[in-house]
């Protein structure tokens, strides 16, 4: 079969399916006339059920790929079940939603050009008057200042799981300039609603503390967020007095750790905290480690480890006695309000299980509502009502959001691994003291 | 052996192979027509190309159409004019290209009112100013690869420099600084070091042609292979020292993974491109305009170089080494330029890409994306400015909104939930390979790279002995 | 290197090299090594000690990689960039036979570790074996006669193209394998534990190589291989089928990279879809290293990467650390070339290797 015959045929099929795509249809999803979409490269269609159409919309930013994609994904679910709730509406306004994704198959997490895409499509489109998101830091620091400086506004947005401290409030371990470099326009348009790094570093130096480690090795995956909380958590410990025994980085592409682990042996250290995401080979790196330090050594994570079963998945049995923080309260120690939303959606959804995010994103959603029902319906009216956010008895219990947009709840929760299985150890709120120096 | 009282067929090929002979048959035939008739099959099938295209869309009809029928006419055009003929066409995608953002709004189209179905959108203006980035790395690898004929894998490295140097000189990275010089949207107080974007161009591409240089010293003794592999052995380093770059002895030179945020955008005294000034000159224009024009002086040094001796020098080393070095051309100082140039164009575009997104991060950096410039390169035609710009924008296009534009067409279609853009590298792959495979000299190919590739592939070998 | 007209002023470039520095600088460099790895072993001895027999386990499977990659180098002059994710895939078909279908897993005993693994092996051959050659027959042999570059690019595009496979099949973050060999304790250096399962991967290897050699230097398709490799069409004159040989070699660099894949497998426990890209440019260094086209070369070549590798992530004394191993093996690479482009065990050509 000649060379011009295989030209011939991609060439016909190519234009077959071209042509076919063209006649029946296609192109972007179904909008409700009132708001314009948001592209459907990187977004999903608008979901709106409530009566003639909708006056604004809300958008998801999260990673829709890779390793945690059942959780990004079931937070939006979570989204939809509370907008459903609210009937679509925030007051007197009809609210559609589109879930979009800012991580591509490739990398299997975010992308740069993909978070700065979907930011500027926000900007630009005047019907989204709030975002939820982001899942990583990285791509707030990106998505936040084109929101800062839309026209029409800054446009709100609210993170149910950025930790970056840099993000809302300076300090050690942040870069200059931060966080004013986010706010170009000068006004604050982000809030979080979840404790920083800050925090859940000083969190686990007192778990430390209490489980009478002494000499703590830390390592970090060289991303913003590993490096990020591993050098929160370093500060956490000397302020505590534990020994540092070593800060060193392993890298994801590696096809083995032992090296590694002997250089750790060698310092004499009795734990280890490997502060990145579990996705970047995380649990190669915690099988080495136990298999040259023994079951002797204690391992600490934040919560890039997460969802817990991925570790169990990607390490087996040497994941075991591992402790992984997790900011937030877990779905048993909710209060009565969130108990019920975890009760109700958690019948939606399949196996039951509701990831501790999905309750966070859920009350993300809530928040967003609650300003723009509160709001005159403009972007900067609803941004200024995100900063003024009080909840009571809301899924998280009732907290207050304060000018820096950071949440004034800051419990960080502790789950050990034991049996394969995620328990959850204990809940710690660090004192301000710890943090304000960390 | 025949049964009996059954006629014997005469022999002929199963239905396949006969069919299959077919498209060969057509092209005996082809050979065997004189000029007057294959221009007339020539007008017979842009005419059928052109009435296909209406079904999708009358404007893309109406664009091919036009580009069709200018060469027909250009051939009547007398003779002291005739020199401006190869313009036409690049001008008229020129004005188009430059009129784009009055007929584009950000539903589709607006000339017809409805959206063009087969990719479910044009591109938005974003996506126009990343196409025309991409456009000029590949204008830029061109000169390496289709000019000098050196396999440079690692062309991410001189991105990454130039997004690096305007991170440098045009945010706050260095905040014990304080330099302002033609910097916009920056108040005298803050801190850095902030220079014009305008001047950054300039000085990212020569800090990456000086990049260039070093990365091609240890390459100039060694063949294509090896070259390859160093080049890709440098595009891995440079990223990395970037993302270990924050403690570097002490000091932060690229701030780690944290990357470089945000970054100066270009400007004109009071006018900023962040905030663009009205209706009219919006931000999205600005930057695409912007970056045309930087484009159009690409595309016009590549030409004059192609033209020049050194481009000369280019192709005779691409084609024989040996036999260049004995008609006098210094192998070593011409592969240098050929690298420095390269670089140069590639990091004026990372600067130019580093202000648009207003950020760099080492993340964004990796093999992947010198392999995807590489297949740009070679789909438009290794040689060919305007094909390599073609098949750049192309590219770039699905790499940002297409794929997952053709993904939702085609499911919405069918019925079927596929991720095409999960797939996007394999597609890249079957380009590539099929692009070798089938037409090695690209979309556009200058006539000279077609007859190079297709003199020894179609040769059936002397020795093809079953043993 | 081409000779210049003598009229030609000599730079400063060619001057350096005509002066003999360069290879003082190399030996300096390579004593500067030697001294920092000796102040290590004084301070640390029991960690050299185990540093230095994980990094020849571990470079033993890196070799088994080069091997394949020096074999389609010394026959075609093709770097084989989709050879890197035929060993990936040779991975995932382990996982897919071994752990999916057949159910090995740390508890199985000792005889169905053995059958399995052996079923497994002879799968993972074929699979690879066969889907290298198929690569061969549809991608590089029309372009034979095509300049230089064109197979080398169709190659980074099939490279792409096995990649997305491994994606389809593997998701994009790594997968865990069960530990199916032993776990146990060999010996311990310096309160160090080596483990049965790196010494058996280890020893698995050095059979191949032989196997190898033995087919290379004593067969008749071995002489064919080499004969090939040395002049195409003096080969075809002498009555060798060159397609077929070429298609063998294919075969069999394809079968070497299926080992290579189970043996990974077992080894590291832990597959992801990129490992091909990863490992392949570390494969390829190595037999540039060792000398390309040399096959002990490249098994030393590699065993040297391995143990560059766990020197610089384990040593305590002025180790670079791992946020720069990957540098530091192109590093290398690229020094081996300019210092010493025909490699350790090669043979100086006129072309410079």
């Amino acid at each position: 079969m000649s060379r011009r015959f295989w030209l011939g045929t991609l060439v016909g099929v190519t234009a077959a399916l071209a042509l076919l795509a063209a006649g029946c249809g296609g192109g972007r999803g179904k909008s409700s006339k009132g708001v314009t979409a948001l592209p459907s490269s990187s977004c999903s269609d608008i979901y709106y059920q409530g009566g003639g159409n909708a006056d604004y919309l809300i958008a998801s930013d999260l990673p829709l790929q890779g390793s945690g994609r059942t959780q990004t994904v079931q937070m939006t679910e979570a989204i939809k079940f509370v907008l459903k709730q609210h009937n679509f509406k925030a007051g007197k306004y009809k609210v559609g939603y589109q879930s979009c994704d800012d991580a591509t198959a490739q990398a299997g997490k975010w992308a740069s050009e993909k978070c700065s895409a979907n930011a500027n499509a926000y900007a630009q489109n005047k019907s989204v008057v709030g975002v939820i998101g982001t899942f990583n830091s990285g791509c707030a620091e990106i998505v936040i200042p084109v929101l800062n400086r839309a026209p029409g506004g800054p446009v709100g947005m609210v993170s149910p799981a950025n930790t970056y401290v840099g993000l809302t409030h300076g300090g050690p371990g942040t870069a200059a300039g931060e966080p004013d470099k986010y706010y170009p326009t000068g006004k604050r348009n982000y809030i979080r609603i979840v404790a920083a790094d800050d925090f859940q570093g000083a969190a686990d130096a007192l778990n430390a503390q209490q489980l009478g480690l002494k000499k703590v090795y830390i390592l970090n995956d060289k991303e913003a967020y590993g490096q990020g909380v591993a050098t929160d958590f370093k500060n956490s410990l000397t302020q505590l007095g534990i020994t540092v025994a070593g800060f060193a980085a392993w890298n994801g592409k590696a096809s083995t750790y032992t090296g590694l682990a002997t250089k750790i042996k060698a310092t004499g250290a009795d734990s280890v905290f490997l502060g990145g995401l579990i996705c970047e080979n995380g649990g190669k790196v915690v099988k080495d480690l136990r298999s040259v330090l023994g079951k002797s050594v204690t391992l600490l994570a934040p919560d890039g480890f997460t969802p817990i079963s991925a570790v169990v998945s990607g390490a087996g049995a040497s994941a075991e006695g591992m402790y992984v923080s997790v900011a937030g309260q877990p779905n048993e120690n909710l209060p009565a309000n969130g108990k019920t939303f975890v009760k109700d959606f958690g019948a939606t959804q399949k196996g039951g299980s509701v990831d501790p995010y999905s309750s966070y994103a859920a009350q993300a959603t809530e928040v967003l509502l609650t300003a723009i029902a509160n709001s005159d319906g403009t972007r900067t009216g609803i941004t200024d009502q995100l900063l003024k956010t009080k909840v009571t008895n809301g899924i998280l219990g009732n907290f207050t959001i304060n000018a820096n947009g950071d949440t004034s709840a800051n419990p960080v929760t502790m789950y050990l691994i034991k049996g394969g299985k995620q328990t959850t150890y204990k809940t710690i709120t660090p004192p301000q003291s710890l943090v304000g120096k960390a | 052996m025949p049964e009996t009282g059954k006629i014997v067929d005469e022999v002929r090929d199963p239905w396949y192979r006969r069919w299959a002979g077919l498209p060969g048959e057509w092209k005996r035939r082809y050979r065997g027509l004189d000029d007057r008739q294959r221009f007339q099959v020539g007008v017979v099938i842009r005419a059928l190309v052109v009435i296909g295209l209406i079904f999708i869309g009358w404007p893309l009809a109406l664009l091919v159409a036009v580009l069709f029928a200018v060469p027909y006419a250009l051939a009547y055009v007398p003779k002291p004019w005739n020199r401006f003929n190869k313009f036409v066409i690049p001008t008229i995608v020129l004005v188009i290209a430059v009129t784009y953002p009055f007929v584009y709004s950000g539903a589709g189209v607006r000339l017809e009112g409805r959206t063009l179905n087969l990719l479910g959108a044009y591109p938005t203006l974003g996506t126009m100013v990343i196409m025309g980035v991409y456009a000029m790395m590949a204008v830029g690898l061109n000169i390496v690869v289709g000019y000098a004929g050196l396999l440079d894998l690692g062309y991410v490295a001189f991105y990454a420099m130039g997004s690096y140097t305007a991170a440098w000189f045009a945010s706050i990275q260095f905040a014990h600084r304080n330099i302002h010089f033609g910097a916009v949207g920056v108040g005298p107080n803050t801190p850095g070091i902030h220079i014009s974007i305008w001047i950054l161009l300039l000085l990212a591409g020569i800090f990456t042609a000086i990049i260039g240089v070093l990365i091609g010293l240890p390459t100039l003794r060694l063949r294509g292979d090896y070259l390859a592999i160093v080049t890709l052995g440098f595009g891995e380093i440079l990223p990395q020292v970037a993302r270990n770059g924050d403690n570097l002895g002490g000091f932060n030179l690229t701030n780690g993974p944290n990357g470089i945020t945000p970054i100066d955008p270009p400007g004109f005294g009071n006018l900023n491109f962040l905030t663009g000034s009205g209706t009219f000159w919006t931000t999205e224009r600005l930057y695409f305009w912007g970056v045309l024009v930087l484009v159009i002086i690409t595309v016009f040094c590549s030409l004059r170089l192609r033209d020049s001796r050194l481009g000369r020098a280019w192709i005779a080393i691409r084609e024989d080494e040996t036999a260049a070095a004995a008609m006098g051309i210094p192998l070593m100082r011409t592969k240098t330029w050929a690298y420095a140039t390269g670089a140069f164009f590639g990091g004026v575009a990372g600067a130019y890409f580093a202000s648009f997104k207003q950020a760099t991060f080492p993340g964004d950096f990796s093999f992947n994306i010198s392999a995807f410039i590489l297949s740009m390169v070679i789909l438009g035609g290794m040689g060919n400015v305007w094909g390599v710009v073609l098949g750049a924008s192309f590219l770039a296009f699905l790499n940002q909104q297409g794929l997952a534009d053709i993904g939702h067409s085609f499911n919405n279609t069918f019925g079927t939930s596929l991720d095409v853009p999960k797939y996007q590298f394999g597609i890249y792959g079957i380009i590539i390979v099929a692009t070798m495979l089938l037409r090695p000299e690209g979309l556009i190919p200058s006539a000279r790279r077609k007859a190079e590739f297709h003199e020894g592939v179609a040769d059936t070998p002397l020795y093809d002995v079953q043993a | 290197m081409a000779t210049e007209a003598s009229r030609q002023p000599v730079s400063w470039f060619r001057g350096f090299y005509a002066a003999g520095v360069v290879p003082w600088v190399g030996r300096g460099l390579v004593v500067l090594l030697f001294i920092w790895l000796g102040v290590n072993l004084s301070k640390t001895p029991g960690d050299f000690g185990i540093l230095l027999v994980e990094g020849v386990t571990l470079g033993l499977v890196y070799g088994l990689v080069a091997l394949g990659y020096s074999l389609v180098y010394g026959i075609l002059e093709l770097i084989n960039f989709a050879h890197g994710d035929v060993f990936m895939l040779g991975s995932w078909m382990s996982l897919y036979i071994g752990v999916q279908k057949l159910g090995l897993d740390a508890s199985s005993s000792g005889f169905k570790v053995v059958w399995g693994l052996a079923l497994t092996l002879v799968c993972a051959m074929a699979f690879c074996g066969l889907l290298n050659a198929s690569i061969e027959r549809v991608a590089y042999r029309p372009l034979r006669n095509a300049p230089r570059l064109a197979p080398l690019i169709t190659a980074i595009g099939m490279s792409f193209i096995l990649q997305d496979v491994g994606l389809k099949q593997l998701g994009s973050a790594p997968v865990s394998l069960p530990n199916i060999l032993p776990t146990g304790t060999v010996f311990t250096i310096g309160g160090n534990k080596y483990g049965w399962d790196h010494l058996i991967v280890g020893l698995s290897a050095l059979p191949v190589l032989a196997l190898l050699v033995w087919l290379v230097q004593r067969t008749r398709q071995g002489r064919g291989m080499r004969a090939t490799a040395q002049d195409q069409e003096a080969a075809a004159m002498m009555g060798i089928n060159v397609n077929g040989t070429i298609w063998f070699t294919f075969m069999i660099a394809g079968a070497l990279a299926g080992v290579a894949g189970l043996l990974y497998a077992l080894y590291s426990t832990n597959i992801a879809y990129d490992q091909g890209f990863t490992l392949g440019l570390i494969a390829f260094t190595s037999a540039v290293l060792g000398g390309i086209g040399n096959l002990p070369g490249a098994v030393l070549g590699a065993i040297l990467i391995g143990l560059i590798q766990q020197f610089n992530e384990g040593l305590s004394w002025h180790a670079p650390g791992s946020d720069w191993t990957q540098s530091i093996v192109f590093a290398i690479l690229i020094l081996i070339l300019v210092f010493r482009p025909e490699g350790l065990l090669g043979e100086r050509t006129p072309e410079g290797g």
